[in-house]
């Protein structure tokens, strides 16, 4: 099909991947106080590998090196251990009155988020700014 | 005929520029849709093309003019913020693609005038 | 009008039309029929008018291909395939410029012989 939009491709995968990136943010923010994971230990934080793959640039005579673009290589655990937390009074408390608590910082998952949002904004902005240099290619020419 | 008509050198610069524009843009994109990824160094147009550009333009010859050949290249003189090695800034990507854009504008009026122009003076109107 | 339709079609009665004035420039050129006005030689202006058709033609195939690429999502830049039509459409109108003007004066000359 016509590909008037030229030299977006690795934006696309960038948006993907960040889209993938927020919302395993979200679900670690959701399961921060998650003690019963479906494996019956506290929920573990979700992270995002990233891997490059290479795409060809554009240029007709082959003047465009090869850009690199970005895609999900898988999402894995943070093997960190489980916060302890002090809570006697909570009913999966053990003798020490200690509560193993998911190893997510809220903190660190709300500067992660703002990171994400960050970048899939500057792509969207990328997008926005291809299609106006588009439209403008196409007036070439008519009064 | 037709080839001296389209063959004066500032039309040449001016779809040269175009050319080049439209390169670097790609690599802003590039950079941008990178900006997470470690040890990524941004890209640009090759350091040489605007002083070739010039010079192609001082001798006002055809020939050198659309011989010129912009490509891409690592951008050597950017530095990293992070600890991972990335060389992109958002905010400088950022205007760095706003100017790009502004370019392309301005190059693409040109190149639509001096179009428009030679239809005029062909068909007269 | 969408870019891609925007070439015009090389009109099939214009090559044998440009080709026959370039043929009857020659007979007019010859000095039983009119008065040599011009020094410049007849064989040389009909082949300038046979260089014009094949550059236009040339160029129209240019901006064909062009726009073909494009169409089958080849990477091309789009300025280059909208710069190219426009480039032929402008030669293709000065060569129906000049055939225009060499028919004017083709019956300009015609009238004149009564």
């Amino acid at each position: 099909m016509i590909q008037i939009l030229t030299g977006i491709q690795n934006t696309a995968a960038a948006l993907d991947a960040e889209h993938t990136r927020l919302d395993v943010i979200s679900q670690n923010i959701a399961n921060a106080h998650t003690t019963h994971d479906v494996d019956g230990k506290p929920y573990q934080r979700r992270v995002v590998v990233f891997e490059t793959a290479l795409q060809n640039a554009m240029g007709s005579d082959g003047s465009g090196a090869n850009l690199p673009a970005i895609q999900v290589a898988k999402i894995e655990r943070d093997t960190r251990p489980p916060l302890q937390v002090y809570d006697p009074g909570n009913p999966e408390a053990d003798g020490r009155g200690m509560v193993s608590m998911p190893n997510i910082n809220i903190h660190e998952e709300m500067a992660d988020l703002i990171s994400a949002s960050r970048t899939f904004e500057a792509n969207l902005a990328v997008v926005k700014n291809a299609r106006s240099m588009a439209m403008q290619t196409l007036a070439i020419g008519k009064s | 005929m037709i080839e001296a008509l389209f063959n004066q050198p500032n039309y040449l610069a001016a779809k040269k520029t175009l050319d080049a524009v439209a390169l670097r843009q790609e690599a802003i994109n590039n950079n941008l849709a990178n900006l997470e990824t470690p040890g990524y160094k941004r890209m640009d147009l090759a350091p040489n093309f605007e002083s070739e550009l010039e010079k192609a333009t001082a001798s006002s010859d055809p020939q050198q003019i659309s011989s010129l050949s912009p490509s891409l290249a690592v951008d050597t003189t950017a530095t990293s913020s992070s600890k991972d090695g990335n060389t992109v800034h958002l905010e400088q990507e950022l205007m760095k693609m706003n100017q790009n854009a502004m370019t392309h504008a301005l190059e693409t009026q040109m190149v639509s005038g001096m179009l428009t122009k030679m239809r005029l003076a062909i068909t007269g109107k | 009008m969408s870019p891609i339709t925007s070439i015009p079609a090389f009109s099939p009665g214009l090559l044998p039309q440009i080709n026959r004035l370039a043929g009857s420039a020659d007979m007019a050129a010859t000095p039983s029929v009119l008065p040599a006005a011009t020094p410049t030689d007849s064989s040389s202006f009909s082949s300038l008018l046979g260089k014009l058709v094949t550059e236009v033609n040339a160029q129209q195939q240019t901006a064909g291909q062009a726009v073909t690429a494009l169409q089958s999502g080849a990477n091309i830049p789009l300025h280059q395939a909208v710069i190219s039509m426009q480039e032929a459409s402008i030669s293709f109108q000065l060569m129906v410029e000049v055939r225009n003007r060499l028919l004017e004066s083709y019956q300009e000359i015609m009238r004149m012989q009564m």
